[in-house]
């Protein structure tokens, strides 16, 4: 067979498998009929083989690059694995997660450690000496946030619904329902951005987790420490105490994640470090992933449910620690009873 | 680059030093070879990313003054800061793990992540190898985001993996798109070179299909250097055909001299086949031939 006409007797067969190609790049396979599936398949194979034939023939390195380039988008389009639906999604968060976080729970209980360890330790020093305080956290930061806290802010009983002086710049932020939604966006965006960090600096030997865990626990029980110093308990206790079940376990969760990716560097055990790397670094991923599901309730019941001043505080507090319960049932029981699949 | 000329038949998993490119092995037992993409492409492609996820917020932020003159100020804000952190966090996993491993950025410049392994990425994959982005993009932002980490793990790494690509065994790769290589000489312009001039030596295939690749890419090369290359196969050539023609077309032209000798055995190649044909073996012996039909494995 002469390279000539062997080109020209398939350049039909190439032709037409490019066209599908080109039709994959905006439709999906699923969309395909089943005559073009079959066509296509059946191409990807000749095609396959007319690659290999070139190959061996040496029939120019112009011929061979341009079927090694159809044949690999076809084996893109070809092998692509099904896109996920809400389904997996909900079976995700319900199983798989829970699951994978149980399997890997030294992690979180070391990550947990850390974080609730260095909130402690600076909790109970800035509430002993809360002059401490101003060194860890910005003076500016701190009057923010006894403004918050105090008898008049928001959360206070002196607190006077600011509805009438709405000629104010910010104007229908004043509103409760506009302010707690822009509060939710917030959380989402701020907390779980932290929590990604945490995971994602993991890889940097894990050095990256232990810095951001350190960092957010310092910083939490400097505040709250000045806070309940300063006479804020109550308030401050009732505020957090709901969304901290989720808040405060996720980030611990994405901190074990981090570890995870970490300890696959430092211990890789049988493997390479890149395979170990790879191993768990897509077991670590959906952790973290959960983690950050677990953000977006925190950031729900952050902006709606903690900071409101109609619900009483003996209330909050069942709630809160009804949430702990539900948090902690959560991430040590769910998916245990399904069978595996 | 080196590889880019090179007409041997590569090996998947050997890994050569000097190489863009990844070799892998399809199920079909077909080599594929991908030309990897290096830090200029990518950056150029972030660089895209990066102005239209601002150019998204920017819209965003004027939906916020639309929202705040519809009294809903607080919510359009919540929402301005839910998309910064869906575009911070989630733009290039979501895009790549929907669309086949191409951000926006990545498509106008014809890259795509694939997992090492040479199958498209998955949707953990994705998210993997971008929310490692946090580390990669250490140390320092200035308005932009240096890659510090990730830069010098691409050149210590090799096959330009960042750290994300590390963790998720991902590659990008540079997608070329070719079209079918059209005959570089016009044979009909071109007169065989006379019988009597030619000893019975026939080039074979191989040699033939070297001279057209010659010439097809011979606009790459300058005029003199054309010529000083081509010479070394000609005279070759010449030697081996106990050519007796003129010799000047030889040490002058040896382009010229090269085209006609394809010219002249090209013809032979076909008609061989031609009586290949005639004769009716249609598999003649270890010559295997292409399936019309979908037989290949």
């Amino acid at each position: 067979m002469n390279k000539r006409r062997f080109v020209a007797k398939r350049e039909t067969a190439w032709r037409r498998f490019e066209q599908l190609l080109d039709r994959l790049d905006t439709i999906s396979l699923r969309r395909f009929s089943p005559a073009e599936t079959a066509e296509f398949s059946r191409l990807f194979r000749e095609l396959c083989y007319d690659l290999s034939l070139i190959r061996s023939r040496d029939w120019g390195q112009g011929l061979v690059s341009y079927l090694n380039d159809l044949v690999s988008r076809g084996h893109n389009a070809f092998y692509s694995s099904p896109p996920g639906n809400l389904g997996h999604l909900v079976r995700f968060l319900a199983v798989g997660f829970p699951r994978l976080f149980r399997k890997n729970i030294g992690y979180f209980l070391a990550a947990a450690a850390i974080f609730f360890g260095t909130l402690g330790v600076s909790w109970a020093v800035v509430q002993h000496d809360p002059a401490l305080a101003s060194r860890i956290i910005p003076p500016q930061q701190l009057q923010m946030m006894e403004e918050m806290y105090g008898e008049n802010g928001p959360l206070g009983k002196g607190h006077k619904h600011p509805t009438d002086d709405s000629d104010d710049e910010l104007g229908d932020l004043s509103d409760f329902g506009q302010q707690r939604a822009l509060m939710a966006g917030f959380y989402v965006q701020h907390n779980a951005g932290i929590a990604l960090d945490c995971f994602g600096r993991g890889i940097l030997f894990g050095l990256g987790t232990v810095y951001t865990l350190i960092e957010n626990g310092i910083a939490l029980g400097a505040i709250s420490g000045y806070l309940i110093a300063h006479g804020h308990s109550s308030r401050f206790l009732s505020f957090v105490i709901s969304h901290g079940s989720f808040e405060l376990v996720a980030i611990a969760v994405a901190g074990g994640a981090g570890l995870m990716l970490g300890n696959a560097l430092i211990h890789p055990g049988q493997r390479t470090r890149l395979e170990s790397l790879r191993v768990r670094g897509l077991e670590a991923i959906q952790i973290a992933c959960g983690a950050a599901a677990m953000l977006m309730v925190a950031a729900l019941i952050e902006a709606f449910w903690s900071p409101s001043p109609d619900i009483p505080n003996f209330v909050k507090y069942a709630g809160g620690a009804l949430l702990w319960v539900v948090v902690f049932v959560y991430l040590s029981t769910a998916g245990r009873w399904e069978r595996e699949s | 680059m080196l590889s880019g000329m090179s007409s041997g038949n590569p090996q998947p998993g050997r890994s050569l030093r000097v190489s863009t490119d990844l070799v892998i092995e399809t199920p079909e037992n077909v080599v594929l070879t991908y030309r990897l993409a290096g830090p200029a492409a990518r950056l150029l492609a972030y660089t895209v990313d990066f102005f239209l996820r601002a150019a998204l917020l920017s819209v965003m932020y004027r939906l916020v003054g639309l929202g705040f003159a519809a009294g809903l100020g607080g919510i359009s804000l919540g929402m301005l800061l839910l998309m910064m952190f869906f575009i911070d966090w989630a733009y290039y996993g979501i895009s790549e793990g929907f669309f086949r491993g191409k951000t926006i950025g990545k498509h106008v410049f014809g890259l795509r992540v694939i997992q090492e392994e040479g199958y498209p990425i998955t949707l953990w994959g994705a998210l993997l190898r971008n929310i490692v982005r946090a580390a990669d993009s250490l140390p320092l932002y200035v308005i932009f985001p240096f890659y510090g980490a990730g830069f010098i793990t691409m050149l210590a790494a090799g096959r330009f993996r960042r750290l994300g690509d590390l963790v998720a065994r991902t590659a990008v790769i540079e997608e070329r798109r070719v079209s079918v290589p059209r005959e570089p000489i016009i044979l009909e312009k071109i007169e065989p070179l006379p019988r009597t001039d030619l000893g019975g030596y026939v080039p074979s295939g191989q040699t033939l299909a070297l001279i057209e690749q010659f010439l097809g890419r011979r606009h790459v090369l300058t005029y003199r250097r054309g010529h000083a290359m081509a010479y070394i196969l000609a005279r070759a050539l010449a030697k081996k055909l106990a050519y007796a023609g003129d010799p000047q077309l030889v040490d002058r032209y040896p382009m010229a001299f090269l085209a006609r000798v394809y010219a002249t055995f090209f013809q032979v190649h076909e008609d061989d086949d031609a009586e290949d044909a005639a004769q009716g073996k249609a598999g003649a012996a270890g010559r295997p031939r292409p399936a019309l039909a979908g037989a290949a494995p």
